[in-house]
């Protein structure tokens, strides 16, 4: 394994969609790193832009009426975005794969579950015979936890969660150096998803795979991150290690985003939501796109571009009145 | 401060009138193509109802003189077999074939829903007699069954209609009912059932509209159908009776002059193409515009 | 003080082609006035059968459910349509659970002009109204739902479903679609409804901490049957049941200097048709033993502490 401190780097990432003759600002200039082994956080409300990221990395994105408006995604020192749709495609599934949300739709009905790892695998490998690819399969099944008899099942026979275990089994069959899983045990229940989550930690770590998880559960990204990026309207908020935002967190969406959360360990008669809704990705505010919900806002605050803050070695923070409100606030 | 959740604003949705009918033609107007299916279907029905008012000559009127005539000046479209003007003929025959179409798909779309509607909100075995009989219905073969329909009813213009509509009732019938079972699942007729809403109330208030979308861009795509079927019809002898100037009867009585007067076919042919493709257009145009999901 | 509700022995079957299909199967409780009974468990537990069983959505297979000390489950026609009025849901979805053809006011206005109660004028004055209380700007009094987010769309379906006043109210989980900050606005406005109203809530959730912040009591359901119920702090402090110290153990912890030791649970929820007799939970249980495949009693382990588990006082 190679030490390359940043294996994965997105710099300046722009996505605009196009919408009924309006732009709609999905992305706007996220950079983030991410080395090998190790697991970034992408937390944020639905329609933040975490999915688009992802998308972007892998290039996925629907052709119509999307583009990639700026930025740079490098992975292991190669610019993705100049890469060539064929280069791409060999990378995809070989050296990045995805994990989708739904397990319920992720899997072709009509197809036996094992034949779909296998499919996989035979894109990916030299080694193209049906025994090989069979064999890789169920290797697969096994490492995920289902007994490899159930390789000529079809999906209907399988649980939620077990449905997701495949779709683990299809994202790692060829060993990628990058996983992205978008919200992969948000359709789960909480007991079945406390199995995926071990499963995923445990192969990551087997495999030093580095992942970048995408959710909206703080308790996921406890138990899972190594780093955290919070994302507000397509823009990176705050980042840092897990450690710092979890116990400084400073811009006031992250700490808003804790404060809504009802605790597990105190009691209150009131919970403590953030005002207001996110903005129109159509109409961005100018400046801070939190100001028009943030209680600390001021005019510097809807003039123009925030800039990124550090407040720390490695925890940046898109607030220009940072300072000031971790005074107020003691 | 639970007061001060109450103050949320959204910059999205502004105050307006909104009514559901304004809202499709909207969404319908930014189709370029359903556009101009829809303003060549309006001038057409514009044109069906004040056709005596203008046409150049009547239309059941014979000159010898002018058998087979090419298009002229005089007459813009030439004259028939019976020197009877072309032109004036497919004006009029407009009023009969949009007529009978519209007419046909009407009167199946009601008795279609009513069915359908009883099938898919009782379910059980009110259901299962329907649909078993629809099916009995559906075994034969539509064309087979308006022939026989038309054969027993004799031909004419109000028995081609009878004919028609009988023969597409079930699959209105079955359409509704899929639909129906497909929005009974939501959980606003649960909803509805919870604040008392008697069943009636739920049918006509909550499932009905909620089903038309596709409905009605059948009942369109329907409308094209049934003016090439009256057409089918008319042209063995079956449909509207001559002199009436029908479309589909007009090719009827051209069809042996085809290779001396091509003209006789082409313009009722012609008249028939348009209005099938404005239909379809409009259709196709309907059905992006009538999902209430689809934002502005 | 009478109970708001009272539920005795309630079974919802389904039939099913492979078999009856034990929905909720033989659940007791009561709920006093203006308290909160949370109920949790995960997917295809029954929980939200048991909500819909008790307002009278699915009729019941047996047992009885008592409106302030009447019978309600076998009502029919004006008897039922009163109670009726008396009980009623909040919903999962807010995108299903709104009519996309109606506008705000008109799913607001509705169950008003169906109870035939009000004129016309005192029909618009309480629409204003109920938007009011739930935090609808006049302006989008003519907004469709597919305009609206989810957190606008959910206050209209709380707002429907007060409409008539109701006594209980089942909501069933009513912020699992929604985002993390516009949950607590929606939770906080529950809350307050339910101070100012004197409400009476079921609350169905699989969500833990939700349900600690805001039932009383809580439920914990595993498939079709309640395995435990006792008071909200007593249920976190301490949980007796196998299967509810797992679906605690399993919650992920937003504490990271202190992760849970968890219990991981093997294999899947088994299936609710034509089940077993015995402990529906002991095909995953690591305590389980024979005794377990027995028909099971449920037993007060302390004061309001109930608990259905052989080997309770083992363990």
């Amino acid at each position: 394994m190679s030490e390359n401190k940043e294996f994965l780097s997105v710099k300046d990432l722009v996505v605009e969609y196009m919408s009924d003759g309006q732009v709609v600002h999905a992305v706007n200039g996220v950079s983030l790193k991410l080395e090998r082994g190790k697991t970034l956080g992408l937390v944020g409300e639905t329609g933040a832009g975490k999915t688009t990221i992802a998308k972007s990395i892998l290039q996925i994105l629907p052709d119509v009426g999307c583009r990639i408006a700026g930025g740079e995604v490098h992975l292991d020192g190669e610019d993705l975005l100049k890469l060539p749709e064929h280069e791409m495609r060999k990378i995809r599934g070989n050296k990045i794969s995805m994990i989708f949300q739904d397990p319920m739709t992720a899997l072709n009905p009509v197809q036996r579950v094992g034949d779909q790892i296998a499919e996989v695998v035979r894109l990916h490998s030299d080694d193209k015979s049906h025994a090989h690819c069979e064999k890789r399969a169920k290797e697969m099944l096994e490492i995920v936890g289902i007994p490899a008899e159930r390789y000529y099942e079809y999906p209907h026979q399988f649980s939620g969660g077990m449905k997701q275990r495949v779709v683990i089994a299809i994202a790692l069959a060829c060993n990628p150096d990058l996983l992205l899983a978008d919200e992969p045990t948000t359709a789960l229940d909480v007991t079945i998803q406390a199995q995926v989550l071990d499963l995923i930690a445990e192969l990551r770590e087997k495999y030093n795979t580095a992942m970048l998880l995408i959710t909206h559960d703080m308790g996921v990204v406890a138990q899972v991150c190594d780093d955290v990026a919070v994302i507000y309207a397509g823009n990176i908020v705050e980042y840092g290690t897990k450690e710092q935002i979890f116990d400084h967190p400073t811009h006031p969406y992250t700490v808003g985003l804790f404060g809504a959360i009802p605790s597990m360990s105190e009691d209150e008669e009131w919970l403590h939501p953030i005002d207001g809704l996110p903005p129109d990705p159509t109409d961005l505010p100018q400046g801070c796109a939190f100001a028009p919900r943030c209680k600390y806002a001021t005019d510097e605050c809807r003039k123009g571009p925030i800039a990124v803050y550090k407040t720390a070695d490695g925890h940046d923070c898109r607030c220009c009145n940072m300072n000031k409100i971790a005074e107020q606030e003691g | 401060m639970p007061e001060a959740t109450m103050t949320a604003k959204s910059p999205k949705t502004k105050a307006r009138k909104n009514s559901e009918f304004l809202r499709v033609l909207r969404q319908l107007s930014k189709n370029k193509a359903a556009m101009i299916g829809l303003v060549i279907f309006v001038l057409e029905i514009i044109i069906a109802i004040i056709a005596p008012l203008i046409v150049p000559y009547d239309y059941t009127m014979l000159d010898m003189t002018n058998c087979f005539a090419t298009p002229s000046l005089a007459h813009p479209f030439g004259c028939d077999d019976m020197g009877r003007d072309i032109f004036s003929r497919v004006l009029i025959g407009a009023r009969y074939s949009i007529s009978s179409g519209v007419l046909a798909v009407g009167i199946a779309m009601i008795f279609g829903m009513a069915i359908g509607a009883i099938a898919g909100f009782f379910g059980g075995w009110v259901d299962n007699i329907i649909m078993r009989i629809l099916d009995v219905i559906q075994a034969i073969p539509g064309m087979l069954m308006m022939i026989v329909i038309s054969a027993i009813l004799g031909p004419g213009f109000v028995n081609t209609i009878i004919a028609m509509a009988f023969g597409s009732i079930s699959g209105m019938a079955r359409m509704l009912r899929a639909q129906m079972l497909k929005v009974r699942e939501n959980e606003y007729i649960e909803a509805a059932v919870s604040i008392n809403c008697s069943k009636l109330r739920i049918v006509m208030s909550h499932l009905l509209p909620n089903c038309m979308s596709p409905m009605i861009v059948q009942g369109t795509m329907g409308v094209a159908q049934a003016i090439t079927l009256c057409a089918g019809l008319s042209f063995i002898g079956l449909g509207v009776q001559p002199p009436t100037p029908e479309w589909g009867a007009m090719l009827a009585g051209a069809r042996q002059f085809i290779r001396q007067a091509p003209h006789l076919v082409f313009f009722p042919g012609l008249a028939i193409a348009i209005t099938v493709l404005a239909l379809n257009l409009m259709g196709d145009g309907l059905r992006d515009a009538l999902d209430p999901k689809l934002k502005n | 003080m009478a109970p708001v509700i009272e539920v005795q022995n309630l079974k919802k079957y389904f039939p099913t082609p492979r078999g009856l299909l034990h929905a909720v199967d033989d659940v007791t409780f009561t709920i006093e006035k203006g308290k909160t009974l949370g109920v949790v468990g995960e997917s295809g537990c029954g929980k939200s059968t048991l909500g819909r069983t008790i307002i009278h959505l699915h009729e019941s297979t047996s047992g009885k459910v008592l409106l302030e000390g009447e019978p309600v489950n076998n009502l029919k026609g004006k008897a039922l349509r009163a109670a009726r009025e008396k009980m009623q849901i909040i919903f999962q979805d807010p995108y299903s659970s709104l009519d996309p053809r109606k506008t705000a006011d008109q799913t607001i206005r509705e169950p008003l002009l169906v109870s035939g109660k009000y004129s016309k004028k005192e029909i618009e004055e309480k629409t204003t109204e109920l938007m009011d209380l739930v935090g609808i700007d006049e302006r989008l009094r003519k907004a469709y739902p597919h305009e609206l987010d989810g957190g606008r769309r959910q206050r209209i379906g709380i707002a429907r479903a007060l409409a008539l006043d109701p006594k209980f109210v089942v909501c069933d989980e009513p912020v699992s679609a929604l985002d993390v900050s516009i949950q607590a606005q929606v939770l906080n406005l529950l809350k307050k409804l339910q101070q100012d109203k004197g409400l009476t809530y079921m609350f169905v959730t699989h969500d833990m901490s939700v349900v600690r912040h805001i039932s009383d009591d809580i439920c914990v359901m595993y498939l079709g049957q309640v395995v435990e119920k006792c008071p909200s702090k007593e249920l976190f402090k301490n949980p007796l049941h196998p299967y509810t110290q797992a679906l605690l153990s399993a919650i992920p912890s937003t504490d990271i200097h202190h992760p849970t030791k968890r219990m991981v649970l093997k294999g899947e929820i088994t299936s609710p048709i034509n089940p077993k007799p015995g402990c529906r939970f002991a095909a995953r249980c690591p305590y389980a033993t024979e005794a377990c495949h027995q028909p099971q009693k449920q037993e007060e382990v302390s004061t309001g502490h109930f608990v259905t588990c052989c080997r309770i006082h083992e363990l």
